[in-house]
């Protein structure tokens, strides 16, 4: 294999059964303008190493199963280029401020319960037969949550976000993302419910808006913006609170 | 679950990433700016306490190199802050215009710079008049 046509790859190892700490092994990979960090890895499991255990799916920056540290930076490897790399070599490691659970692979439990936590699904009070239709909803009401709405919880923004890091009692960029999409949802009646348990403890603020979260965003959700707003909601329903009965302080207007 | 690896936390997290070093920045200039708060308002103090005398006897004692290199940096650190939690208004507070949401770029401008320039000049003309 001619030299100038490789790459090479720095890969945390880590194997559970046989190694008390992690390890970085290289590989040498065949260099291709088209190819992504994810194509790179898939040909060292295929072709060298068929133990390299790694997260995959869709390969199209949709299904969110591939965020890995790429040179220290959280990054969808479908995504990110070889060509933007070479020639210098590449290091990648599973997203920081989650446990491994081997090579590149991390717990997702955490994220799992937290995203639950938040209820990112509408609920109703009063639900209409589908006889009655669907529940219509202006362009204007659904611009207010759309850009929230594309997360694909690949996990890369609790990478980013040093408090995801040191403070477990915190949601998480996309956990509270999620659920402001769900709270800025015409249709939704449920954000007194998700207020109940953003409002406890740091679970929302934890966040110092940083804003590293929206930086390594791959589909331009803006957590660290969602957060915010979320909070001013949520202080506004907590001041609400001491006038007004509990229920009766939420209401989405025509803007949403 | 047994056997993960739990990989430890950095004290010096703030120097992995430039935005983490900026955010630093950010929250470090609120010293700053409290600082010359304190200043401000023993310099109120002295106005109303002492008067015309103790007020210009206050302002010598503060005039100093030193002095007017530590209102330069609260300066810098003041202006810093004020620039970066302008730039994040539009990110807490948008603004939407039917379906569309207000560029970010004029959002600080409508929430931000338009009324500090405003409210600054009202107060020059009223100091200047």
């Amino acid at each position: 294999m001619d030299v100038k046509d490789t790459v090479m790859l720095e890969i945390f190892r880590y194997h559970p059964e046989t190694d008390s700490e992690p390890r970085f092994q290289s590989y040498e990979v065949p260099y291709n303008e088209d190819w992504v960090v994810l194509d790179a890895i898939n040909w060292i499991k295929d072709h060298v190493d068929g133990s390299l255990t790694h997260r995959w799916s869709c390969r199209m920056g949709v299904c969110g199963s591939c965020g890995m540290m790429v040179n220290g930076e959280p990054k969808l490897t479908c995504a990110a280029f070889l060509k933007d790399y070479y020639p210098f070599g590449i290091k990648v490691e599973p997203l920081v401020n989650f446990a491994v659970e081997r090579d590149l692979v991390v717990d997702m439990d955490g994220f799992m319960d937290k995203l639950q936590e938040v209820k990112p699904y509408i609920i109703r009070d009063d639900v209409n037969d589908t006889s009655e239709g669907e529940y219509r909803q202006s362009p204007a009401q659904l611009a207010q949550y759309k850009q929230y709405s594309m997360c694909i919880n690949c996990m890369l923004c609790y990478a980013a976000c040093p408090v995801a890091g040191h403070e477990d009692e915190f949601l998480g960029p996309a956990a509270l993302a999620l659920g402001h999409r769900y709270n800025k949802d015409s249709r939704d009646q449920g954000q007194a419910e998700r207020l109940d348990v953003m409002l406890a403890g740091e679970a929302i603020w934890g966040c110092t808006f940083v804003g590293e979260c929206t930086v390594v965003c791959p589909k331009h959700v803006d957590p660290a913006g969602a957060i915010q707003q979320a909070k001013a909601m949520a202080a506004q329903e907590y001041f609400k609170g001491f006038v007004m009965p509990k229920g009766t302080g939420v209401s989405k207007g025509a803007d949403g | 679950m047994s056997g993960q690896y739990h990989r430890s936390h950095r004290w010096a997290w703030f120097f992995e990433r430039p935005g983490y070093l900026l955010f630093m920045v950010r929250e470090l200039t609120c010293f700053f700016v409290g600082g010359y708060l304190v200043v401000l308002l023993v310099t109120l103090g002295k106005l109303a306490g002492g008067g015309e005398t103790a007020l210009v006897e206050w302002l010598a004692s503060v005039s100093g190199p030193w002095w007017l290199t530590a209102h330069l940096v609260a300066l810098v650190a003041a202006v810093w802050h004020t620039v970066t939690w302008f730039g994040a208004v539009p990110q807490a507070m948008p603004i939407y215009l039917g379906e569309n949401r207000l560029p970010a770029p004029i959002a600080a401008i409508v929430m931000g710079y338009g009324p500090w320039l405003t409210v600054t000049a009202v107060i020059l003309w009223w100091v200047l008049r």
